[in-house]
């Protein structure tokens, strides 16, 4: 297969700008030996050369899959579990435009997209995704051609109405599981299920086509097992936070959520997670925490501020804070709790429709203050995700929620998680030390 | 009931009323007597005809199925205007004014004369504010939600409006006390494909109709909130000043632009355009002419099938479909039998749906040489200057073309 | 004299008017700071416009700009058109014009017979003005006519990505805080304001030719910064800043 092919290269290439950029946030923690007696944050994690070996394969496989595999593009709350049980190779365009994101190229990306007409007020992943196909660039080498567009509006509509311009780019079908938001109950109503269902069904079918393949109804188990393997050893990762002091960042967990959400359904996947899980375990028992002096924990919701990382977190971690758990990592695990990998058109039916972003708000709140007791946080920054609005959407009432619920406070930040020309760090910068200063 | 007889004052500009339509409503005293009409109109329904109301937020719902079982549906499109009051800041200023106008209005007390609500599935931001009101407050009356599926019709799709259908029929009848009967939404479904009958005689025949932009659309959009019944008779009226003769009783000498969106607000861009010479000859708003089911009935033996057929036959829009191609088709056609010379995307700011497609709409016009004017509105009750500047340029190229 | 027109540009930054010849030619001109009063304004500079250059009260007015429904004029049209028929007087061609003016600034492609083709605004904001290099000059404490000297000194660009004028002025403070130089700075903030108006032109077709109009034009860091944007040669038009009134006086006369 191709994957073998490749890994002779892959000691070589520690290629991809994304792991470069891990790479230089393992420098600039670690120097040459061990980390910069100066630095606020905890060791870096051993973990993050398997992540990088583990990613870049990914994306090196990506390179040379079209013409040998069947390739889908693939939205990050799609059940890609039926597409794996033909052999697709998935793209993630969230993925890999967060990975623009971190390394700046939103910028360059969105103006190409922004030349023929996209508004700049719109999701900044859709805009870094169409820049990038009509720029035909993109920081991993290369990305392969879509034979078949899926896209699930679990996470947002917005995804829609981005896939729907790239089928009409690439001229390649448009699979949609549209997941109807659960509103004012805590499960999804019968009929409501009945059409996810439904909807599976038909993707099989068109899947089939496209693949020229057949499903397996044995690899369909095997795949729902490893994805159901994947996600609880995903949320054992991120519950070894509930310790004091947390053994890494909530930061870290940006970047160690890659492989649960475009490699989901996988052994390497799995493998990966248990390395972390044992790494952490260890941490744990020994006391050492993501960041030297964990005074204050944190909760983060919404997307990550891709290209502010770095210096977000170490300001935190300067000022002692740590954001111990997120919603938008924790999304990955919580719909474990739905999963029946025996069952997997019923388990992808219900855990696909029950994601935080499709359940209402009685159930965003309750879900943020299990966290944050969960968690013993003392506080919490809501990113006010300026092109988000599915996230963003009630979080000025959450903010006075989560004081009333839960009493802790919070700092709605505004800002955007991949274009950083609607962000002014100074602006941010001023607001976190104010919100970490009513700490004292 | 009384319609606006009264002249009313002169707006900038603005054009006062058709001698044909004999009524018209303009300029901002007018507003407020619409509104204040509003109010009794819905006092009077429920008083003189018990009827229950419901407040509809954008886009499509079954309004056959309102009908059906005699509430009144007022759909809420903002309104227009800063919002103002207690929940003028809980959605955030980055999201569309259709979504953060209505917050602020229904927390300031703007529906309590209602019985409900009802959210349908519209987008990111509709879905938004259909949760954040039942969950966190701001009205005290059900919140029900009808989920429009997205995509073009599919067998699961198909299904599962059926299933939806008879599932808000349950809830409607939670609030109205009493059953739905197929007799009834059989007759509903023929009101409703009556007043599409001479809403689309109105919009297609439009050049042939000796109405001003501004009259005609104060017609259309009282639909937004009349009783069907009310609502026809006035559109009946209206569709008496089409000119007898066919295609050659030209009208409207204008400049004849196609208009897509939202929702045509404020509704000063009609005199504005007016003023400027030209005139609608086309409409693709998601208030007005997106709703227009333009296809022959297919009737079902069971009406509730029947008005599932009906969701899935309006024109395409951006928020329900996976075909960017099919909507472009649409609008050519639309430009074709209207011989509009230039489009104007009217839409709202912060607005996804209809963002995504601009980049299309340039490039399929563009490739025929037809001008796009892209227009963005954040419901202010009053055009901006800046607005006003693009439609004048715009016009005045369009006119240009025409003469060379 | 026959064939005299007056053409008025009632912008929002400065007020131009223009004395327009029977062959074409640009007789008189003046270029003021705009005052709120523009109706009154416009009277006085037009009547002392007469009594320079002679001309008779029953010469035809053009007015376009912001307030141009506010004056006395025989015609009343948009800058665009205006800008792009005074573009088309002094070029001839057909070409893409872009226009930066104090507060705002647009992109007009102008047809072969001197019409608009297509345009794009962005008035709603400062990015992409004149605004916002006036307000970086003030945070960099650099005046105008330094400006051609300080870019051409820089090594290279420090990079400014913030478009907006709030953030970019908070990223300059922060950036001569961080010790950068100032030559560099000012050349990343010419580059921002490129950027944001090459966005604003869109996708050009590679055989039309750039021209450039409007008080900004008058710097040569920006000439330069939007040619190497847009990659390619960018024409500044003769008394850039009178296009507008131009274009009005031609579309009275």
């Amino acid at each position: 297969m191709i994957t073998r092919r490749l890994q002779y290269e892959l000691i070589k290439h520690v290629g991809g700008p994304f792991l470069m950029e891990l790479q230089g946030l393992q420098k600039r923690l670690k120097g040459r030996r061990g980390p910069r007696p100066d630095s606020p944050f905890g060791p870096p994690l051993e973990s993050i050369g398997k992540l990088k070996d583990l990613m870049t394969r990914h994306y090196l496989e990506g390179r040379y899959a079209d013409g040998a595999v069947p390739v889908a593009w693939v939205t990050s709350g799609f059940p890609v579990e039926l597409l794996r049980t033909l052999g697709f190779h998935s793209v993630y365009p969230e993925n890999h435009a967060a990975l623009c994101g971190v390394q700046r190229l939103c910028s360059e990306y969105s103006d190409a997209a922004e030349k023929v007409g996209y508004s700049r007020s719109l999701c900044s992943y859709a805009r870094t995704d169409i820049g990038g196909v009509l720029l035909d660039k993109t920081p991993v080498g290369r990305l392969p051609r879509p034979d078949l567009l899926a896209c699930c509006t679990n996470i947002c509509q917005t995804v829609l109405y981005w896939y729907r311009c790239l089928a009409d780019h690439f001229k390649v079908p448009l699979v949609l599981i549209d997941t109807p938001y659960v509103y004012g109950a805590k499960d999804s109503a019968e009929h409501h299920q009945q059409y996810v269902k439904d909807q599976l069904e038909e993707l099989m079918a068109v899947a089939e086509r496209v693949s020229g393949r057949r499903a397996s109804e044995e690899r369909l188990l095997e795949v729902a097992r490893l994805s159901y393997e994947g996600t609880m050893l995903w949320g054992e990762c991120l519950a070894e936070s509930t310790h004091r002091p947390a053994p890494w960042t909530g930061f870290d967990g940006f970047f160690h959520i890659g492989p649960i959400v475009a490699l989901r359904g996988g052994a390497e996947c799995n493998a990966y997670y248990r390395h972390l899980l044992d790494e952490l375990r260890d941490r744990v028992r020994r006391g050492v925490g993501g960041i030297k002096e964990e005074r204050y924990r944190l909760l983060w919701d919404n997307l990550p501020i891709w290209f502010n990382v770095r210096e977000m977190s170490t300001l935190l971690a300067e000022n002692r804070f740590n954001i111990v758990v997120t919603t938008y990592t924790n999304a990955w695990a919580e719909a474990g709790k739905r999963m029946d990998p025996t069952d997997p058109i019923n388990s992808a039916a219900r855990s696909y429709t029950h994601v935080i972003l499709n359940e209402d708000l009685d159930r965003r709140l309750e879900l943020m203050s299990r966290l944050a007791g969960d968690y013993q946080v003392d506080g919490a920054l809501l990113h006010s995700d300026r092109s988000c609005k599915p996230y963003s959407i009630g979080q000025v009432d959450l903010r006075d929620k989560l004081a009333e619920r839960a009493g802790i406070k919070s700092l709605l930040l505004e800002a955007d998680h991949n274009d950083l020309r609607a962000y002014s760090t100074e602006q941010g910068n001023t607001r976190l030390q104010a919100f970490m200063e009513s700490f004292a | 009931m009384t319609l606006a007889s009264d002249p009313g004052n002169r707006s900038p500009g603005g054009l006062l009323w058709s001698p044909t339509a004999g009524f018209a409503a303009v300029g901002l005293n007018a507003r407020r007597r619409t509104a204040g009409m509003r109010t009794d109109y819905i006092k009077e329904q429920k008083q003189a005809h018990g009827r229950k109301v419901l407040a509809v937020l954008p886009i499509q719902y079954p309004k056959e199925l309102l009908t059906a079982m005699d509430v009144l549906a007022v759909e809420l499109w903002g309104p227009p205007g800063a919002p103002r009051g207690p929940g003028a800041g809980r959605i955030q200023a980055y999201v569309c004014a259709v979504a953060r106008n209505a917050v602020a209005f229904v927390q300031a007390g703007g529906t309590q004369d209602v019985d409900g609500y009802l959210y349908p599935h519209a987008c990111d931001s509709i879905q938004g504010l259909a949760t954040l009101i039942p969950s966190f407050g701001g009205a005290d009356k059900p919140a029900l939600h009808y989920l429009n599926p997205k995509g073009g019709p599919r067998p699961s799709s198909r299904k599962f409006v059926v299933a939806e259908l008879r599932d808000l029929a349950r809830k409607l009848e939670g609030i109205t006390g009493v059953s739905l009967v197929a007799d009834r939404l059989e007759w509903a479904i023929g009101l409703h494909r009556e007043i599409d009958g001479l809403r689309l005689q109105l919009l297609e025949g439009r050049s042939r109709l000796a109405l001003a932009d501004r009259a005609l659309y104060e017609v259309l959009r009282r639909g937004e909130w009349l009783w069907p019944e009310d609502h026809l008779a006035e559109l009946k009226e209206a569709a008496g000043g089409l000119a007898e003769g066919g295609e050659g009783a030209v009208k409207q000498k204008g400049v004849p632009l196609l208009l897509t969106g939202i929702v045509p607000e404020p509704m000063t861009i009609f005199d504005e355009l007016a003023d400027l010479g030209a005139y609608v000859a086309a409409d693709d708003y998601a208030a007005v002419g997106r709703r227009v089911v333009r296809k022959p009935l297919v009737r079902k033996d069971d009406p509730v099938e029947t008005l599932a057929w009906l969701m899935f036959a309006y024109p395409p829009c951006p928020t329900r479909s996976t075909s960017l191609a099919e909507r472009m088709d649409y609008l050519n056609r639309l430009v074709q039998q209207s011989g509009a010379q230039g489009v104007v995307i009217h839409t709202v700011k912060f607005c996804e749906p209809e963002l995504f497609d601009v980049a299309g709409i340039k490039a399929h016009f563009g490739a025929q040489d037809v001008p796009v004017l892209f227009l963005e509105s954040e419901l202010e009750s009053e055009l901006a200057g800046q607005t006003v500047t693009r439609l004048e340029a715009f016009v005045e190229m369009v006119a240009q073309r025409r003469k060379s | 004299m026959s064939g005299v027109a007056l053409g008025v540009d009632a912008g929002s930054t400065t007020w131009k008017g223009v004395v327009l010849g029977s062959a074409g030619e640009i007789i008189d001109s003046v270029v003021v700071p705009a005052e709120p009063l523009v109706e009154q304004q416009t009277r006085v500079e037009l009547a002392k416009l007469r009594e320079a250059t002679h001309t008779p009260e029953d010469a035809p007015v053009g007015a376009t700009g912001y307030g141009r429904k506010r004056v006395r004029a025989d015609r009343a049209i948009t800058e665009i058109t205006c800008h792009a028929r005074g573009a088309f007087h002094r070029t001839g061609k057909a070409g893409v014009l872009v226009d930066m003016g104090g507060q705002d600034s647009k992109v007009i492609r102008i047809g072969v017979d001197g019409t608009v083709a297509d345009f794009s605004m962005n008035d709603k904001c400062a990015a992409g003005t004149g605004r916002f290099l006036e307000v970086l000059l003030g945070r960099l404490k650099v005046g105008w006519d330094q400006v051609p000297g300080l870019v051409g000194s820089a090594e290279s660009a420090v990079s400014v990505s913030s478009t907006c004028t709030v953030f970019a002025e908070s990223e300059v403070i922060s950036l001569m805080a961080e010790g950068e130089p100032v030559p560099g700075i000012l050349k990343g903030v010419h580059q921002s304001l490129a950027s944001r108006v090459a966005t604003l032109a869109g996708i050009l077709p590679v055989d039309l030719p750039v021209f450039m109009s409007g008080g900004v034009a008058l710097g040569r860091a920006m000439v330069d910064a939007l040619s190497k944007e847009l990659g390619r040669p960018v024409t500044v038009l003769p008394e850039p800043q009178l296009v507008g009134a131009l274009g009005a006086a031609l579309s009275v006369r």
